[in-house]
């Protein structure tokens, strides 16, 4: 293991002697993981529906071209975006679902606490940091965008507010990822300090 | 400051081993990186600057769209059961023959990767179909495993796959750039369609070899795969119509479409898409519900899939600023064999990381590396691309982590030892490599098609 035994170890009989959290407070902190992942679970679920005009809106293109042969930059731009706004948005509540790929040599075989150990060290130094730095830094790029109040780049393509909309998308999905980090940062530091059941490991067998 | 750049990388394969998800744990490490060089001088903050940018490149990629749709159309099908009425059918017709089970399983998934092209499914429904099936008619369980395993894997090469799909699109770019390099200001141009044309006999070669395999086990070790005397009546011709004419129409209207060089692979995708739809629709396997399902696997699949992406572009960025594709460029450059060597050795390095990483880090992380390396030194990028593909197609059979093991695994009945699933992967492991062996020493066999139907 790269990140240590010795941490682990220290981390594994620090469960059985828990900081002082009274069950009240654990209680609470359960209640507010429970509501933030409500909030990505709404976001994801509202999401999933734009795949069904990205889906139909690229079949209307290739049968106007073919059978029509007329095409419309904006419809071209529409469906790519509606694409971009379905895999950022969903980040969170793909991450709520333990969808989001991981190496899973060791972390199949963990135990809960380990796992819950390895998923605070992962939140607090590359998940949280990784999300503020994208929101930080698409700030000024988005704030330029609705300030010119920015078009589509092609002739015909998607009028304002489209593009500073879309744009917009990024620091929305560093915030989202935030509200899902903080939820599961929580959830697995009550686990470690033995004040909540470790969520059952996600994954689908739908690996691509 | 080159050697940062080598640490990094070193640190992010062992961080990854840890488990937090990859899209993360690349993106953070490399910020980590980043923020430790800017605060001691060694790097340029600079370069972070062009993210957003770099974002929006992403979002804006209309050649990435071909990704949700292909999934979207594989998922539909997987819920429409497609799978499992090939199976019957098509087991029912060559259940009789010795080896006539592994056969069809290697048929069925040559026709599911023409057609939906999504591994995990495939081996799972297979796993639970055919294996039991012929665990009972006494097959070897390693043949039985590793024929069902790879014959999973054929998804990720024959077309249309999302292998290809990302590895086109990092390829065209990693062209351009190349030709940049030398001063071409009018470059040529490599696209997912091209790759698409150009896997298509290498991946029809590996169901051959594959199918050769199975035919020789059989003759020379009859007792491995036996012939099945009662079996149930033959499948009749129109069940068997019936169960092959949805997938074959798919294939026609969306491989074809490609090949014939009407449409774009992202064009293709969305056909198929509403043609996986009605063809479920008319099967009376989707109700709303299901659908929804769809829907939802589809926005978690591709999320997963772009959010790699989106740290993947952190990760070479800041790489970039330590300055280690120069160094990588020196390294490559500088192997005795030239161009031969430098393939050699990225080859096998992408076969390696394959034992632990999935094809999605390599295709993000490594590919734009080399790529533009190995292509300014002359090599053929159709030709790149699909040994590449044939190379992470691999990674999916490499025991102990290949992914197409891992699902079998998750389906076999708990009697399987584990060991029979790993050797019983070997052989094929093994006809991948003569497959990878076949398209490098006859490179026709990617290129050839490729021009024929796109000209030049």
């Amino acid at each position: 293991m790269p990140a240590g035994t010795g941490r682990f170890r220290f981390i594994s009989t620090a469960a059985f002697s828990p900081v002082p959290l009274s069950d009240e407070t654990a209680d609470k902190l359960r209640g507010l993981s429970r509501a933030l992942q409500r909030i990505s679970e709404a976001t994801g679920t509202a999401i999933a529906w734009l795949t069904l005009p990205m889906v139909a809106g690229t079949f209307v293109i290739v049968v106007l071209r073919y059978a029509f042969d007329v095409g419309y930059i904006w419809m071209q731009e529409g469906v790519v975006w509606l694409h971009a706004a379905v895999f950022m948005l969903a980040a969170a509540y793909t991450l709520r679902h333990d969808a989001h790929v991981r190496v899973d040599i060791f972390y199949r075989g963990m135990r809960p606490q380990r796992r819950a150990l390895v998923d605070v060290l992962g939140i607090a130094l590359f998940l949280l940091p990784m999300s503020v730095f994208i929101l930080s830094s698409s700030w000024d790029y988005v704030a330029v965008s609705w300030q010119i109040r920015e078009g589509s780049r092609e002739a015909g393509g998607l009028p304002y507010p489209f593009m500073p909309l879309l744009k917009s998308t990024i620091p929305a999905t560093s915030v989202l990822l935030v509200i899902e980090g903080v939820a599961e940062l929580t959830q697995r530091v009550l686990v470690l300090l033995g004040k909540a059941e470790a969520p059952a490991p996600g994954g689908e067998p739908v690996e691509i | 400051m080159e050697w940062v750049a080598l640490l990094m990388f070193a640190a992010v394969v062992a961080v990854l081993m840890a488990g937090y998800p990859v899209a993360f744990s690349l993106g953070g490490v490399a910020l980590l990186f980043a923020w430790i060089g800017i605060a001691t001088g060694g790097f340029d903050s600079a370069f972070l600057g062009t993210t957003p940018n770099r974002l929006f490149g992403i979002m804006s990629n209309e050649t990435l769209l071909a990704v949700p749709l292909f999934v979207f159309m594989g998922v539909t099908l997987e819920r429409a059961r497609l799978a499992e009425s090939l199976l019957d059918n098509l087991g029912a017709l060559f259940g009789k023959m010795r080896g006539g089970l592994g056969i069809s399983v290697t048929l069925v998934g040559m026709l599911l990767a023409a057609s939906t092209g999504i591994v995990g499914a495939t081996v799972v429904t297979m796993g639970l179909l055919s294996l039991p099936t012929m665990l009972r008619r006494g097959y070897d369980p390693r043949v039985a495993t590793g024929t069902i395993c790879a014959a999973g894997t054929l998804g990720q090469i024959i077309p249309p796959s999302i292998v290809l799909v990302l590895l086109g699109d990092v390829m065209s770019s990693a062209y351009s750039q190349a030709q940049l390099s030398q001063g071409v200001f009018a470059p040529d141009t490599v696209s997912v369609g091209d790759l698409f044309v150009g896997a298509l006999l290498p991946g029809l070669l590996l169901v051959g070899l594959y199918m050769a395999y199975i035919i020789a086990v059989a003759i020379v070790r009859p007792a491995a795969m036996p012939a099945h005397q009662q079996d149930g009546p033959r499948p009749s011709v129109v069940s068997l119509v019936l169960a092959l004419l949805p997938p074959l129409a798919l294939i026609v209207a969306v491989l074809g479409s490609i090949i014939g060089g009407f449409a774009t692979p992202t064009e293709a995708a969305g056909v198929g898409a509403v043609g996986s739809v009605v063809l479920a629709l008319l099967k009376r396997e989707l109700p709303m519900s299901r659908l929804i399902e769809v829907m939802r696997t589809t926005t978690r699949i591709s999320s997963m899939v772009f959010l790699i992406l989106v740290g993947a572009s952190l990760f070479s960025l800041v790489f970039r600023g330590y300055g280690g594709d120069e160094l990588v460029r020196e390294m490559l450059m500088h192997l005795p064999g030239g161009a031969v060597g430098a393939l050699l050795i990225v080859m096998l390095l992408m076969f390696l990381l394959g034992f632990v990483l999935d094809f999605i880090e390599i295709t993000f992380v490594v590919v734009p590396i080399v790529g533009p390396i190995l292509l300014a030194m002359g090599l053929d990028p159709v030709w790149l691309g699909v040994m590449m593909a044939v190379n992470l197609q691999t990674s999916f059979l490499t025991p102990p982590f290949g992914f197409s093991l891992f699902y079998l695994r998750g389906v076999a009945p708990e009697s399987l030892a584990t060991s029979d699933i790993y050797r019983g992967a070997i052989p094929f492991v093994a006809l991948q490599l003569v497959g990878l062996a076949l398209v490098a020493a006859f490179p026709a066999l990617a290129t050839w098609l490729p021009k024929v139907v796109y000209g030049g």
